[in-house]
Parts: structure tokens; C-alpha cells; sequence
């Protein structure tokens, strides 16, 4: 689609041209309709994009403002072409600095990539996750994600006393463990401790990063935290349902955290 | 300038205006005495320029300074990466380097921080204690909103 703004401006201005050259009984201003058309595709272009671009979104004004005056048909095609010029200008502009368009909105019922593929890749070994500690996962990655980094941690505390291995993977109850000790200091804002839990190299199939040997002790302490939160999301997910709304709700969280 | 304990900053655009004006209204007041039998409302006014904003700015600094104790008392401190809109309205403090100033002449100023974990825009509604500049680092005491633009 991108391309069919020069397309288009420099179609109507080629008409232009060629109605001028050959002196055809036609009114000039009918190849304009090839801007104009090329205005409204940048700015749908600029409005599909995250970072809006103001004069992108204001092209089509412009085109009926310059192009809509009665003028003579060589300023009309000179106008043409600087005009087509111009929307050009803006289309590099818009996509080298306003990115990519936005990756369409998934469903509200539905996870979206790559948080789905994730989600998808634990399902089986988070099978033997009981009804119970699925909820109060999801329960502690919510209270998590509004920054309620007390009451996750009091929930973690809860759903550790609770589990056991018939009831929930270890690598869940790691990723409670892990939650629990890092949301309270969260919440006292304490630093980083010398010692911390890491899950263990084991439990490596199921994390959604897996920790670099390069990686120093602040990166090793944040992606264990992230992994933790991220498990606790797809055992959630995976093993109760009715807790799907809230964390839809927290879906843009859990996409940030696997963002590496 | 110093009001009380709270030192009020007037931005480069707000002098530039009274600038602009007094030299306009000089000009106008030789060349014109109809503008000079009104100069009596429009000195006034002229000075209306300077000190409205510095009004304005003494208002949100003091505001700042007196949220300050409050923030720290309440703020966790998170990591850039933690930061997400299920938190907007919480306070939070974040500890990073300045990557980006934009908008410092308006005492409106907005800093790219980034710690290790991610960048976050971080907007002052007022004009900092102390002048900020790239690569300083910096502690970030302040509420998570969600901010709309438009740039073109």
C-alpha cells in the first residue's frame, strides 16, 4: 500500500502533464484526484501506525486546501508534482520514523504472539498445576503487575504453603518462591541481595529466557524474576480459565517481560 | 528567584514574549500617541507577561516540593521494565541515567530515563530543582500516568 502514494501523486500529475501538453478540453483539476487519493493513503498509513504522525494525518486537508483553488493548468501541474513530491517526502519520513504499522490487536479472548507460543510450550509440563495453585498464580502475577508488590508477595507465601508436589510442578513452586522473595523487597525497596533463588538448570525447559552464563548477577536476578512471573502467567492460563479476564488484562505486562 | 523556600524559574519562551512586547511597545509609543495615552494599562499588562508564569511556576514548584516527603514515603522502587499501565496511579521511584531532554526552555521538561531493564519517558510538569542534562544520573519520584501524543 505504500507504494501507492507516489503511485498515485505522480500518476495525477503525469495526467496533468499530459492534458497540458496536449492542450485536451478537459478540466485540469480532475488529475488532482490523484493526490488527493494519495494524501488519504498516507494518512491511513500514519493512522495504523503506534507513534501517530500529525502531518501525515493532515495531508488530506492540505490536499483539498492547495489543490481545491482554481488556477491555471500550469500552476496546477507544477503544483501537482511539488505536492507528490511532497507526500513522498512524508512517506519515507513516516516509515523510518514513526516504524513499523502496530501488529493488529489480537482478540480479547486470545493471548498474542509470542506470550501464546509460550503459553503453548509449557502446557504440558504445567499439566499436573491443580485448579487451586493455577488461581493463586494468577492472583499473585496480577497483584504483581498493578504493583501491589505486598499483597503478590503474601499471596506467593500462601500458595507455597499450600502446595505440593501432586499439586503443582516444582518449577512452579520455584516461580512462587522466586516471586515471593523478590516482590518483598519490591515493596521495602531493598536492593539487590548477594544471594538470591535462580530456578534450577532442570527447570530450563520451561522458562521463557534462558540465562545466559555471560550474564552478570543484576541480569541473573532480573530474569529470574521474569521467568518466575512469565510461568506463573502460563500456569494460570493453562489451568484455569475463569481467571482469563484478568490476565488479559495484564497481557501487555507479561509481553513486556519476554521482551528480551 | 527565591519566594519562600521555593526557587521560582521563568522560562526562556516567557522572557522572549516580554522581550518582544516591551521592544514593540517602545517602538509603537514614538511612532504613535494613541498607543501612548494607553500606556497606562499596557505597561501593566506588559508585565502580566513575566509574572504570571513565574506565578505558575511558583505554584507547581511549591505543589512538587510539598508532594516530595509523601512520594518518598510511598514510592516503591521498581525497575523501567516493571513499569505497565495495571500500575498507573502508583507511585514509583526509578533510578537511571538521562538519555534524552526535550522541551526544557518551557519548564515543562521531559527526560528519556533508562536503567538496565528499559528507557521510560518521564514528564515534569514544573521545572526541576536542578538543571538536568544528558548522561546524569538520576532518582525519578513520581506517579505512573498514561500519556497520549501526537508528534508530527
Amino acid at each position: 500500500m505504500e507504494y501507492a502514494v507516489p503511485l498515485l501523486g505522480f500518476g495525477g500529475a503525469l495526467f496533468g502533464i499530459v492534458f497540458w501538453m496536449f492542450d485536451v478540453q478537459i478540466d485540469v483539476r480532475i488529475s488532482m484526484l490523484g493526490c488527493v487519493l494519495a494524501s488519504w493513503v498516507l494518512a491511513y498509513l500514519a493512522w495504523i501506525r503506534p507513534r501517530k504522525d500529525i502531518v501525515a494525518l493532515t495531508t488530506p486537508i492540505y490536499s483539498f486546501i492547495f489543490l481545491g483553488f482554481p488556477l491555471d493548468t500550469f500552476s496546477v501541474v507544477v503544483l501537482e508534482v511539488l505536492y507528490a513530491a511532497s507526500l513522498t517526502i512524508l512517506l519515507v519520513r513516516l516509515k523510518y520514523r514513526f516504524g513499523a504499522p502496530s501488529a493488529p490487536v489480537p482478540d480479547k479472548k486470545e493471548l498474542a504472539e509470542p506470550l501464546n507460543s509460550y503459553v503453548k510450550k509449557t502446557g504440558d509440563a504445567l499439566l499436573s498445576t491443580g485448579p487451586e495453585p493455577a488461581h493463586s498464580a494468577a492472583v499473585v502475577f496480577v497483584r504483581f503487575a498493578e504493583g501491589e508488590f505486598l499483597a503478590a508477595a503474601r499471596g506467593a507465601e500462601s500458595a507455597i504453603a499450600h502446595l505440593s508436589d501432586a499439586s503443582a510442578p516444582r518449577a512452579l513452586q520455584c516461580a512462587f518462591a522466586i516471586v515471593k522473595e523478590q516482590a518483598e523487597r519490591y515493596d521495602k525497596s531493598f536492593l539487590q541481595p548477594d544471594t538470591f533463588r535462580v530456578f534450577p538448570p532442570e527447570d530450563a525447559s520451561v522458562l521463557a529466557k534462558i540465562p545466559d552464563p555471560k550474564f552478570g548477577k543484576p541480569e541473573e536476578y532480573d530474569a529470574a524474576l521474569e521467568n518466575a512471573l512469565l510461568l506463573l502467567f502460563a500456569g494460570a492460563w493453562n489451568m484455569s480459565e475463569k481467571d482469563h479476564p484478568h490476565l488479559l488484562k495484564c497481557q501487555a505486562f507479561a509481553q513486556k517481560l519476554l521482551v528480551p | 528567584m527565591k519566594i519562600g523556600n521555593v526557587d521560582v524559574k521563568v522560562s526562556i519562551v516567557a522572557i522572549a514574549v516580554f522581550v518582544f512586547f516591551t521592544i514593540f511597545l517602545l517602538i509603537a509609543s514614538v511612532y504613535s500617541p494613541v498607543i501612548r495615552s494607553q500606556l497606562i494599562w499596557l505597561i501593566p499588562v506588559l508585565f502580566m507577561l513575566l509574572v504570571i508564569p513565574m506565578a505558575l511556576n511558583y505554584m507547581s514548584r511549591s505543589q512538587y516540593t510539598g508532594m516530595e516527603p509523601i512520594y518518598e514515603a510511598e514510592a516503591k522502587t521498581v525497575r523501567v521494565k516493571l513499569i505497565n499501565e495495571n500500575m498507573i496511579g502508583k507511585p514509583v521511584r526509578i533510578e537511571g541515567v538521562v538519555e534524552r531532554v526535550y522541551f526544557q526552555f518551557l519548564n515543562r521538561p521531559q527526560y528519556l530515563v533508562a536503567d538496565r531493564s528499559g528507557a521510560i519517558s518521564v514528564k515534569m510538569f514544573t521545572t526541576p530543582a536542578e538543571d538536568v542534562k544528558v548522561n546524569d544520573v538520576v532518582e525519578v519520584l513520581g506517579q505512573v500516568i498514561h500519556r497520549y501524543m501526537v508528534t508530527g
